[in-house]
């Protein structure tokens, strides 16, 4: 058998040659999909802003939330659109209706002055995220005070849930 | 004469940067991303300025749903008491009350306001999942498929009434 010095080469390079093939095929089409699903489901607008402090309840509604003032109630703190206005437990100890510090946040809130006229209706809304745990008289002195500060369109954030 | 021939290389693609790329992004994407969906539940409020006396009529249906610890009481503003959902299992009846108003549904089909009425101590989980079986239901009407249906859309919240000692 008789190789020219070129052929030799080329054969001793194949012999020795360390294959290490790894095969990233289907690796680079689940993360390709993934990728596409993530990206439409980041690309969504929240108008919420979720928290881990508040676990809403579940609920089969199917309006979309409006951007509108949040009022937020966890098991201990009352939030308004980030700021701690008020304590659950200094709340529940009075049989006040009116939550003055939160009365005085949301009339300062509703001063201001609306541009677009297309929001004009959204003057008057609030959204509600409250605990799934926190009892009745809590969330009728938010709204009672709410209401006083004539923000008359209560609605009540909730997760929503799919019925089969 | 002999052919030579260069053995051909087996064609590679360069898919580091790629896959380094698809790396950092997936956790991210994978941290950011909420696999909750939020919806809201729209609240009738009375309007505050409405002080004047309201126009009972007989026919109309003011209809309200008392929640209490123990049980649901369906009623009529007018008529009284029309039915009286027992707990099941130490939970409300949600189901029952929901196919009773649909029952109401069908004997008033223009309704659709209605009123839950609550104690101070019940949780806001019950009330929404009361005001759920309020607002809407699934029925068959009559085809193989269960469909959505309105029932009172309309709901507005209150205080329950005081109960007389003694009266259960």
């Amino acid at each position: 058998m008789n190789l020219t010095p070129l052929q030799k080469r080329a054969a001793r390079k194949e012999r020795n040659k360390q294959q290490l093939d790894l095969n990233l095929v289907s690796l680079i089409d689940i993360f390709t999909i993934l990728i596409f699903f993530l990206l439409s489901s980041a690309t969504e607008v929240e108008t919420l802003p979720s928290y881990r402090a508040v676990k809403l309840p579940e609920s089969t509604a199917e309006t979309q939330p409006k951007e509108t003032i949040v009022v937020l109630i966890s098991g201990s703190e009352i939030v308004v659109d980030g700021r701690k206005v008020a304590d659950v437990t200094d709340v529940m100890k009075t049989n006040d209706d009116v939550i003055p510090t939160l009365k005085a946040e949301l009339e300062l809130l509703s001063k201001r002055q609306v541009i677009r006229q297309k929001n004009q209706s959204l003057k008057a809304a609030i959204t509600i995220m409250g605990d799934k745990d926190i009892p009745y008289r809590l969330l009728r002195k938010v709204m009672v005070t709410s209401a006083r500060a004539n923000f008359t369109d209560v609605s009540f954030a909730v997760r929503q849930r799919f019925e089969t | 004469m002999r052919v030579r021939r260069l053995r051909k290389e087996v064609a590679a693609l360069e898919v580091t940067a790629f896959i380094n790329l698809i790396v950092v992004l997936v956790p991210f994407l994978l941290s950011t991303a909420v696999f909750t969906r939020l919806a809201v539940m729209d609240l009738t409020l009375p309007a505050q300025s409405n002080n004047k006396l309201e126009q009972l009529k007989g026919n109309d249906l003011k209809l309200e749903i008392v929640v209490r610890p123990e049980a649901l009481e369906v009623g009529d503003r007018i008529g009284g008491l029309i039915q009286r959902i027992e707990k099941k299992d130490g939970h409300h009846d949600f189901k029952a009350l929901n196919s009773l108003m649909q029952t109401i549904k069908q004997k008033f089909p223009e309704a659709r306001a209605a009123t839950v009425l609550s104690e101070p101590d019940t949780s806001y989980e019950v009330l929404v999942h009361v005001m759920d079986a309020v607002r809407a239901g699934r029925s068959a009407n009559g085809g193989p498929k269960l469909v959505r249906v309105e029932l009172f859309p309309e709901v507005s919240v209150g205080d329950a009434p005081v109960r007389m000692k003694g009266a259960s």
